[in-house]
């Protein structure tokens, strides 16, 4: 009998200390104003190697009164996971946090949890200091700025020189460019390639031309007023259809990007190109192992014109309690003298016109391709060919990772294109829906 | 205990004699303690447990993405939409044939285990340790190596199906294929763990009972029908109750089987993804927490479903099989 | 436990000394999935010590290569590996210890004393286990930072103080390990209840205590979501460094699983510290009988 109204009141503190919580969740954003004289305390969280350690060194020796610690996580995944997490518990973010380029249209969604750069930043960071891609890819719709561009990976072809020359095809640079000239082009030379080759796969997977070939449509799948025009846009339907045609000759050799099997095709030599960042040099390279030196090669060509994958941004939260220091510093990080050198310390490839313009970058070859080539000059070529950014509406970014690329999955484990390409209109739907 | 003196001695014996200080504290004692020592439990779940489960019902009322600042009231909309969504009957049916793919052989083969381990091993510790160890791979180095395994065409298990003059089997492409590489996960981890929970009951029925049965012309395996698993009721239930539980919710290794790294998709065509998955897939990746919060408290209820189902189903065959409780 | 009244002292036969003696047949499927579960250790070992490039070969080499010392030392030298096993030795203990004194004392209230409430409450705590985990971490975050524990180490161990499994498991397991006839006992003799427990519940439960002990130390060693979300990135436990060391485009594996071999070492410590316990509680056969 006694115990049974203390029961009750427990139930009725723990209540009432959960309702408190929860209505207190909406409003911790807001920090007070920091100006207590002593040091400002800044974080900075990032994903596997943006080249920063330096840098930020030399960033506290100038700035006496600011102190900032690095967060780091290995993957993009679970940082980004990390993320979403806190985003969603309102607080708990870091100063900056690094967005990848993968999720950005996920996050310009939720703009109004950001601060506007072009408000809280300083003035030398205006859109004249990156690519007019790279820059106009992190506006909102209502035109803020969330994040400051730091790295990118333009576009080129690598390719198996010692594959297509034992395949009696074109191999060195300059003749294989005919190859890479249109999709059109490329597809017929894979043909061609998987006959000569008595069978051989021409390219890693069907997901990673796709994913290229519908960046470079003027709409992408979703149009400018966010409605899902994937069903009626002919460009990406020629595209489906090219890539599973290409799929059904065999051209591909079915490895999902980074699982351990596609590692493996590498050292095995299971297909002749890959399309190719300028972050992928360093995977081809270490994945390839040195016993394949030599055998790579790479061409200042891509199929349709050019493109980009990967890279990130810095964006500052409203989270953030000192958000025009945060701004600050994000600003001076992605400067192009200091993307320069953390291009040096990690090999991040810079997105800022004077970097690419840097005779440092220019010089920066890479001994384990055929050739030497001059990989610095080579990337910058295809950064400046990329064209404006297509327009990516809420979901773009979800339908890219969780349908599209499922569903050439499906494809190439012998679902029949026409119910791939259902698969992929029901799965958008249901993300836009 | 210098507190309690003898109040008694002094005190007239003709009136029936008040409780002692002593007798009281002892009173007290029987019949507060049980609270105190459920006291912990009760108060980290408070703390920690209770609110995130109100949070939880609370969210899947509303229209909730992940840093919208007004989510719109919509009631049960989103429980509705769950029951008429194909892609959560799709999981559960996933979840359902996974966890009777795993949990059945993983419960048998787990108490033979404990039998022979509970047996007069040398080296004792040894075998214990031997079938217990996979529970304590990280997940980062199980990832590594079951896609290694089952990999379609370098992994290790199509490398000797070939050898054998067998066809390559694309292990993540088929339902069934991609079910069963699930299962051989999950059992290869819980297996030797439920061994463990079992031999540990089965090392707390006292040798006379084995004894007496030996003597009384029983043989082994009657011995271990008759005897041990009747006397191993309530650990039978909490092994069965526990991979209900774990089984419905089976995450980490559908996750992890997937080629596409940190992919949530459970396959090209969500031939396995579990419901677990499904919801960390809403909530994480397409920010839609409030639909992630419904698919949470259905999962909830199903699972509190079954688990009663087996209870009462394990409850009602360690009975009669026995028939001595 | 009337069998064993009615088994009285009779004497032992040949047969009855024959009990539980192992044959061959028992070693022999022991042994398979011993080696079953050790195989992908051996494996990791393998890779470990020698270069990534083995994983694909078809027919993988059967004995380590001479590189584990160098790779781990790269362990050493790329993450704060260290302070991070510092870390995860100081929470796995921690919540060991308390969910195993906790667990023992609910589980002992629970199957061996009456009190008001007794049954709802037991099937209350056994329910929390069907909660779903993984959408728990935002609310969690939010009372953490609340509490402003977020960052340090008691937001890793605070929630695990005392788990609805260890309850649930030592719950059954007393139920028939301990028997009333002691406990009626110790109490004509003017015990406490806590002395009850102390000298006569938990030396009969031992063996389940340590068998609890073990899975939470590991449970507790490999947890990943949590802390990755709730500690920061300068004082991680073991696991959320082993996550830094596959940075970038290109993993490693070598180094990978270098440092998984490495993190798993305390846990077979605690294995064959644990493992002897559970073998000693045996043979001290307590009050059994």
């Amino acid at each position: 009998m006694r115990n049974r109204p203390r029961r009750t009141l427990t139930l009725t503190t723990i209540l009432a200390t959960a309702a408190l919580l929860a209505g207190a969740c909406g409003s911790s954003g807001s920090g007070e104003p920091a100006d207590s004289g002593g040091p400002i305390e800044l974080t900075i969280a990032t994903f596997g190697e943006f080249g920063y350690e330096e840098l930020l060194r030399e960033y506290q020796a100038n700035h006496p009164n600011i102190k900032v610690t690095e967060r780091k996580t290995g993957k993009a995944g679970p940082h980004h996971q990390n993320l979403i997490a806190k985003l969603g518990a309102g607080s708990g973010l870091a100063d900056i946090e690094a967005i990848e380029e993968g999720h950005l249209s996920n996050v310009l969604d939720k703009a109004a949890r950001f601060n506007d750069l072009t408000q809280i930043g300083p003035a030398d960071a205006g859109a004249d200091r990156w690519l007019p891609w790279k820059y106009e890819a992190a506006k909102s719709k209502d035109g803020k700025l969330i994040g400051y561009g730091t790295d990118s990976g333009p576009l080129a072809m690598c390719y198996r020189k010692d594959l297509l020359e034992a395949a009696n095809m074109p191999s060195d640079p300059q003749s294989v460019k005919a190859l890479f000239a249109t999709w059109e082009s490329y597809f017929q030379a894979g043909q061609e390639y998987v006959q000569k080759s008595g069978g051989k796969p021409w390219f890693d997977s069907a997901a990673q031309n796709f994913n290229a070939m519908v960046n470079q449509q003027e709409v992408g799948y979703l149009d400018r007023n966010d409605k899902l025009t994937l069903e009626n846009n002919p460009g990406i339907k020629k595209a489906w259809d090219q890539v599973t045609a290409a799929v059904a000759q065999g051209q591909s050799a079915k490895l999902t990007a980074f699982s351990n099997e596609w590692n493996s095709g590498f050292k095995q030599g299971a297909f002749a190109t890959k399309a190719c960042p300028a972050w992928m040099i360093g995977v081809i390279k270490e994945q390839s192992g040195p016993e394949n030196a030599g055998k790579w090669a790479v061409t200042d060509a891509f199929p349709g014109g050019g493109g980009n994958w990967g890279g990130s941004y810095l964006s500052v939260p409203t989270q953030s309690k000192h958000p025009k220091e945060a701004a600050e510093l994000a600003a001076w990080l992605t400067a192009p003298e200091q993307q320069l050198r953390a291009f040096e310390a990690k090999g991040t490839f810079p997105s800022q016109v004077k970097a690419l313009e840097s005779p440092r970058l220019a010089a920066q070859t890479e001994p384990f391709f055929a050739g030497e080539p001059r990989i610095g000059e080579l990337f910058a070529a295809q950064a400046r060919k990329i064209a404006q950014p297509q327009y990516k509406g809420p979901g773009d970014g979800q339908i890219q990772e969780n349908v599209t690329a499922p569903a050439l999955q499906a494809v190439e484990q012998g679902t029949a294109p026409a119910q791939g390409w259902q698969q992929l209109v029901d799965g958008a739907k249901k993300i836009v829906g | 205990m210098t507190v309690v003196q003898a109040p008694r001695r002094d005190a007239p014996p003709a009136v029936p004699p008040r409780p002692s200080f002593r007798q009281r504290l002892s009173k007290w004692d029987v019949k507060f303690s049980p609270y105190a020592y459920i006291a912990p439990f009760f108060v980290v779940f408070g703390l920690v447990g209770l609110f995130p489960l109100l949070y939880t019902a609370y969210v899947s009322l509303y229209d909730w993405e992940i840093g919208d600042d007004d989510p719109p009231f919509v009631g049960f909309e989103n429980y509705v939409q769950l029951f008429g969504d194909g892609q959560f009957w799709n999981a559960v049916g996933n979840t359902l044939s996974i966890f009777v793919l795993s949990s059945g052989p993983q419960i048998v083969i787990a108490v033979l285990l404990a039998a022979l381990l509970n047996t007069r091993l040398r080296g004792p510790t040894g075998w214990r340790i031997g079938i217990l160890i996979p529970y304590a791979a990280s997940l980062v180095a199980i990832g590594i190596i079951f896609a290694n395994l089952f990999g379609n065409q370098y992994g290790l298990l199509n490398s000797i199906l070939e050898m054998a003059g067998i066809d390559r089997i694309d292990w993540q492409a088929g339902t069934l294929s991609s079910h069963v590489a699930i299962a051989v996960m999950v059992n290869w981890r819980w297996t030797g763990y439920n061994a463990l929970i079992v031999l540990a009951a089965m090392q707390a029925i006292p040798k006379e009972i084995n004894e007496a049965a030996v003597v009384d012309g029983a043989g082994p395996v009657r011995r271990f029908f008759s005897v041990t698993l009747p006397l191993l009721r309530p650990t039978l239930i909490f092994v069965v109750i526990t991979s209900t539980i774990g089984g419905l919710q089976i995450f980490t290794e559908p996750k992890l089987f997937d080629v596409g790294q940190g992919s949530n998709n459970g396959g090209s065509s969500n031939q396995f993804q579990t419901v677990t998955l499904y919801m960390y897939q809403q909530g994480f990746e397409n920010f839609d927490l409030g639909y992630a919060s419904a698919i949470a408290w259905v999962l909830f209820l199903l699972i509190v479903v079954i688990a009663l189902v087996n209870f009462l189903i394990t409850r009602r065959l360690a009975a009669t099989e026995g028939g001595r409780r | 436990m009337t069998l064993a009244v009615r088994s009285g002292p009779r004497p032992k036969t040949a047969k009855v000394a024959k009990l539980g003696r192992p044959n061959f047949f028992v070693y022999a499927t022991l042994a398979v999935f011993v080696l079953g579960s050790l195989f992908p250790f051996y494996w990791s070992f393998l890779v470990a010590s020698r270069d990534s490039g083995m994983l694909t070969e078809r027919v993988p080499p059967l004995l380590p290569g001479g590189n584990f010392f160098a790779n781990a030392a790269e362990v050493f030298d790329s993450v704060a590996f260290w302070k991070s096993m510092g870390n995860s030795i100081l929470v796995a203990t921690s919540v060991t210890l308390t969910t195993v004194l906790f667990s023992s004392l609910a589980g002992f209230a629970f199957a061996k004393l009456r009190f008001r409430g007794r049954d709802p409450l037991f099937v209350f705590i056994v329910v929390t286990l069907a909660v779903p985990t993984q959408l728990g971490v935002i609310p969690l975050f939010i009372a953490m930072s609340e509490l402003g524990w977020a960052g340090g180490l008691q937001a890793v161990i605070v929630p695990n103080l005392v788990t609805a499994f260890g309850v649930f498991w030592m719950r059954q397991y007393t139920v028939d390990a301990v028997p009333y006839e002691l406990i009626e006992a110790a109490r004509v003799d003017g015990c406490s209840m806590i002395r009850i427990f102390w000298h006569v519940c938990l030396p009969a439960v031992r063996p389940a205590a340590a068998v609890l002990a073990m899975f939470t130390f590991m449970t507790s060693w490999n947890d990943f979501l949590w802390p990755l979300i709730v500690l920061d990135a300068g004082n991680p436990t073991v696991q959320l460094a082993l996550e830094q060391l596959q940075s970038g485009y290109y993993t490693n594996y070598s180094l990978v699983l270098a440092g998984t071999t490495l993190a798993t070492i305390p846990i077979l410590i605690v294995f064959l510290l644990l493992g002897r316990q559970i073998v000693a509680g045996i043979m001290q056969g307590a009050v059994k009988g």
